[in-house]
């Protein structure tokens, strides 16, 4: 089920969190306006990324959206616009 | 004892080319499934008979049979997928050479694409429709090259226009493989029908491969392994081969084996990533229910097999039926079609713990004590009709059993060379052994040893390559992207090289001088970043660590030339001059 309620800075505070504790890398500085890349986020990493924040929002998203919506904060801005297919809710 | 002969068997040994292949399948089991593609979240999508395959196949190789000569090259840009497969047997019926591709990633500004084209010359690009109307980014804009006619393969028409179909014969080329070389210099391996069928052939002995055997795979198709040990072995020995794409595998790996589950799969493999991912990701409440007793051979390869991935593979997944006997490592590359040793299925793994102060010396002999002891993987013995030969390098002559040398391997699935470029076919397919005249030999640039058994061990590489996940990648393209991040990378002034980790397997490292006139106007942090920005979004691949260097820290060659492998002992004793 959507999670309710969930805004833009909840939805980046979580991206910056499950970053921190997936970025295995103690001189890389998790900010919401660093891109992707620039976190070390690889296909397969960014993929998965995205799996767990659809689980954890109760919404199906496509895996291109790390492309399209480079940063944390693209991309949680996207999502709370209601763009990102949180209308079209899918158990996973 | 081994059963009776199949006469299937004898009959597909036979067989002049991959094209009399699948037209004896569409002949012999024309209704039975030869592929079934499925969608992203793992639901059935697609499937096709041999019948079909046969009948599409032939109707696309009419269409483009037109629009280029026999022997002309055609790219093949597909998705993971039915498409791939009928397009790349319209191509093998109208006598085109086929050259499968990666579509490139969107975010990435410069690939093998450009030198690839030039390299091969393409006259045909083989694509779908929806790739064609840019739903992936610009493909024509990126494969610009004169003369280049694009065809949706998935909307041409099932036209019955009377075209005679020439019959390829043994040594024909069936497709190029552009898994070797550099994006400034890619050498693409002229694979021969005579190769894939021998190659298919050995495989199937060495796997005991029937058409009960089912697989599963999300290896790409234009990844050699996915193409050749999934898709064309099972066609060969006419099992169903279940496609998942590669994408919903890296986000779900838990697709992979319940697919393995529902269709009750014999074979499954990848690479050595695959099967940490697997574990990583494992989630017992998604895996309720799960039966992996059907799974009979894991493959392993593509990149170093590492015991530790193969122990806590077998121990998560037993309790799902999990046989770890099933865990077989095998070795290959392109050159040599694909597979050059592999084991018997059943046999299981062999790990050999060895001392790693011996291997210095470049022999295999007992650990002396734990911190020496380094544990390495038996990737099997050379296949049927083939034979393996550890060689000193820089002398040329036959080493012994437990000796660490370059594997040279020597074979009917020896591919004749790399397309168009006689001087490295020369240096690679045409070694011969010191005092022993009249053979030729493939060098593989790889290191390793051969126990008394035969059985093969890999313990490094002479070869400027880096494989993470499976793919290869070129130092040199590394070094490019980085001095191309920012004007203060001195040029000619890095190296990208790997370190070996006992959790991780394969991690780069990035060394990379700054100009002198800029070292005091620049931010390193943020340079950094950059610098990761750049290589992920071009590479793929994410660096264990960047370090900036001051001026003239690399050490060099007298003609200028970087040192990698000096740089590499450098770094690892702590003696780089860092900014």
């Amino acid at each position: 089920m959507p999670r309710p309620n969930v805004t833009e800075s909840d939805i980046r505070d979580w991206c910056i969190a499950y970053l921190r504790k997936t970025v295995d890398n103690p001189s890389i500085a998790i900010g919401p306006d660093a891109s992707f890349a620039e976190l070390g986020l690889d296909s397969a990493t960014s993929a998965y990324f995205i799996v767990e924040l659809e689980e954890w929002l109760g919404a199906e998203l496509t895996p291109e959206l790390v492309f399209e919506y480079p940063t944390i904060s693209a991309l949680a801005h996207f999502i709370a616009e209601g763009q990102g297919g949180a209308a079209d809710a899918a158990g996973g | 004892m081994r059963p009776a002969a199949d006469p299937d068997l004898s009959a597909i040994a036979a067989l002049p080319s991959l094209t009399a292949l699948l037209r004896h399948r569409a002949a012999v089991q024309p209704d039975d499934r030869a592929y079934v593609a499925l969608s992203d979240r793992g639901h059935e999508d697609r499937t096709i008979t041999f019948a079909e395959l046969d009948r599409r196949a032939a109707a696309l190789a009419r269409q483009i049979a037109g629009r280029a000569a026999s022997g002309e090259r055609a790219l093949l840009l597909f998705p993971m997928g039915i498409d791939c497969l009928v397009a790349l047997f319209a191509c093998l019926y109208a006598g085109i050479i086929g050259v499968p591709m990666m579509v490139p990633r969107r975010q990435s500004a410069r690939d093998a694409s450009a030198s690839i084209l030039a390299d091969c010359n393409p006259r045909l690009a083989l694509t779908t429709a929806e790739l064609l109307s840019g739903a992936r980014g610009d493909l024509i804009g990126r494969f610009q090259h004169a003369g280049l006619e694009w065809i949706a393969a998935d909307e041409a028409g099932e036209e019955v226009e009377a075209v005679e179909l020439p019959s390829a014969r043994r040594d024909d080329i069936a497709f190029l493989q552009y898994t070797s070389g550099s994006t400034s210099a890619p050498k693409g391996v002229m694979v021969s029908h005579g190769n894939l069928l021998a190659n298919l052939e050995m495989i199937r002995i060495a796997c005991g491969n029937t058409r009960a055997s089912t697989y599963v795979s999300w290896v790409p198709l234009y990844h050699d392994m996915g193409l050749i040990l999934n898709a064309l072995q099972a066609l060969y020995v006419g099992a169903l081969c279940v496609l998942l794409p590669p994408l919903a595998f890296l986000q779900r790996p838990s697709l992979w084996l319940r697919a393995i589950h529902e269709y009750r799969a014999e074979v499954a493999g990848g690479p050595n990533f695959a099967f940490d991912l697997c574990v990583d990701r494992h989630r017992p409440e998604q895996l309720a229910g799960l039966d992996l007793s059907c799974w009979k051979l894991a493959f392993v390869g593509a990149e170093p097999v590492r015991a530790a991935t193969i122990e806590r593979f077998a121990e998560t997944f037993r309790p799902y039926g999990f046989d770890p006997q099933a865990m077989w490592p095998g070795y290959g590359m392109a050159e040599a079609t694909l597979l050059i040793t592999g084991g018997d299925r059943r046999d299981g793994p062999i790990v050999r713990t060895v001392s790693r102060a011996g291997l210095l010396r470049h022999e295999a002999v007992p650990p002396r004590e734990d911190p020496d002891a380094q544990p390495v993987v038996g990737c099997g013995r050379a296949l049927a009709g083939e034979d393996i030969a550890i060689v000193d390098p820089e002398t040329t002559a036959r080493l012994g059993v437990d000796r660490v040398g370059e594997i040279w391997a020597s074979g009917p699935n020896t591919a004749p060379g790399y397309w168009q470029n006689p001087e490295a076919t020369e240096a690679t397919f045409r070694a011969q052994i010191a005092g022993e005249a009249d053979r030729q030999w493939l060098r593989t640039g790889d290191l390793g040893f051969l126990d008394a058994g035969g059985e093969l061990f890999i313990t490094g590489r002479i070869k400027d390559v880096i494989i993470i996940r499976g793919a290869n990648h070129y130092p040199q393209d590394i070094e490019d992207t980085v001095q191309g991040s920012h004007p203060a990378m001195r040029r000619h002034g890095g190296a990208a090289f790997t370190i070996a980790d006992d959790a991780k397997g394969e991690l780069l490292v990035v060394v990379q001088e700054v100009e002198r006139t800029e070292r005091h106007r620049i931010e390193p942090a943020q340079l950094i970043g950059q610098i990761r920005e750049a290589i992920v979004l071009e590479h793929d691949i994410v660096p264990h660590e960047i370090a900036l260097l001051r001026p003239g820290a690399l050490p060099k060659t007298t003609s200028g030339k970087i040192q990698r492998a000096l740089a590499c002992q450098l770094w690892l004793t702590g003696a780089l001059d860092r900014l």
